[in-house]
């Protein structure tokens, strides 16, 4: 009797597996978006990282918690990826947002582990500025992030976090943005003499010039660069859609959302 | 009184000799410099909950290990530089008043990814 019934209760199991499959998918597009809310299933396989929603529901509550203490400075509040937070600041925030995270008895970010830039050269302000801290005391990650272009400066966080001199230089150096009030800005990777801004998109692949070591003179000289290939114009983009399935859902899902005009409520 | 306390076995933190007193002040001033923000400040309300917290456990004992154990947020040495943190922030956001309204706007869709051609 018992038997039975583990079995017509593993067949009910299996069938609403099933229909739970038709449904996840009928909507692709809800896949893509609600990754997390589509499938109840514990995740088994041994490579993928499991979904914490404790984690998440506290990222959520801490984003919520920042964007309440600093409306001033916050734009938006988001998860990607499901575990990883971000607030998204206007360039006028960063000390103070940087302040808080860091000095703050809830926050504690103490430790600034990155600093990296982005260019999308579409955009009215191209370059994000993406700040990475760790609080070790809450074992917890936060991203900053904000945005600028060629001219304005950005305040620079030196002034809290002493490991932001060289990446600040790091970013001057690859991305030409400047940073106010650091204490020491000069190029940090590039090499002496070097002119332009190597991760810009519009800095092409081969660079500007060549060194070679020229017999005659007996020494290293730098040369404009000479490609043997005559100038072509190359068609870049695709006739097809690159990501149609992302045409419509971020790849982010919102917490907060100060930017638009109707504050939205979740 | 306990054992006394040789080492925070932190590299670089010495052993505070009072630590029950030192707290105590530094609370005392975050409270005061709080008072001087709004009441309506987010900011304000949230801090003002959590130190408030750590000075009624201040005033329930005197022995720096059960206020270790009571506030759990690490030693007592680490306690005191997390309130001068605070009072440094709480000084500086006097000025920067975040309480206010959004300050900029993003431009259009500045926080847009993928970056779709429309």
């Amino acid at each position: 009797m018992s038997f039975f019934l583990r079995r017509t209760l593993g067949a009910g199991r299996n069938l609403g597996r099933a229909v739970l499959n038709n449904n996840q998918y009928s909507g692709l597009q809800r896949v893509a978006t609600k990754t997390d809310q589509a499938t109840p299933q514990a995740e088994t396989r041994p490579t993928v990282a499991k979904f914490d929603p404790l984690q998440k529901s506290q990222l959520v509550d801490f984003g919520k918690y920042v964007a309440e203490c600093l409306p001033k400075y916050v734009q938006k509040v988001q998860i990607t990826a499901g575990n990883e937070l971000e607030v998204l600041i206007p360039p006028e925030g960063v000390i103070p947002v940087l302040q808080f995270l860091k000095d703050h008895h809830s926050a504690q970010f103490a430790s600034l582990v990155d600093i990296g830039g982005m260019d999308v050269p579409s955009r009215q302000y191209r370059f994000e500025i993406i700040y990475n801290l760790l609080s070790l005391r809450y074992n917890a990650r936060i991203r900053v992030k904000t945005y600028t272009d060629e001219l304005t400066p950005i305040d620079s966080a030196c002034e809290i976090f002493k490991a932001a001199n060289w990446y600040e230089r790091e970013i001057w150096d690859m991305f030409g943005v400047f940073f106010a009030n650091h204490p020491d800005l000069r190029r940090i990777l590039t090499d002496y003499g070097f002119e332009g801004h190597p991760f810009r998109k519009d800095f092409p692949l081969s660079g500007y010039v060549e060194l070679r070591y020229d017999d005659e003179q007996k020494r290293v000289v730098v040369e404009p660069l000479e490609l043997a290939q005559e100038f072509r114009r190359f068609e870049l983009s695709a006739p097809w859609e690159q990501f149609p399935n992302f045409r419509a859902n971020p790849a982010a899902e919102e917490v907060v959302n100060k930017s638009e005009d109707q504050p939205k409520k979740e | 009184m306990g054992v006394l306390k040789k080492t925070t076995g932190l590299v670089g933190m010495a052993v505070a000799p009072n630590p029950h007193h030192t707290l105590g002040a530094l609370y005392g001033k975050i409270l005061r410099t709080l008072q001087k923000m709004p009441e309506s400040s987010v900011y304000r309300k949230y801090t003002e909950q959590i130190v408030k917290e750590r000075a009624a456990v201040l005033k329930q004992t005197k022995d720096a290990y059960e206020i270790e154990t009571k506030i759990n947020c690490g030693q007592a040495e680490e306690l005191i530089i997390q309130a001068e943190n605070e009072l440094n922030l709480a000084r500086k956001m006097l000025n920067w008043k975040p309480w206010e309204p959004l300050v900029a706007k993003p431009p259009k869709s500045q926080w847009d990814w993928p970056p779709t051609k429309a």
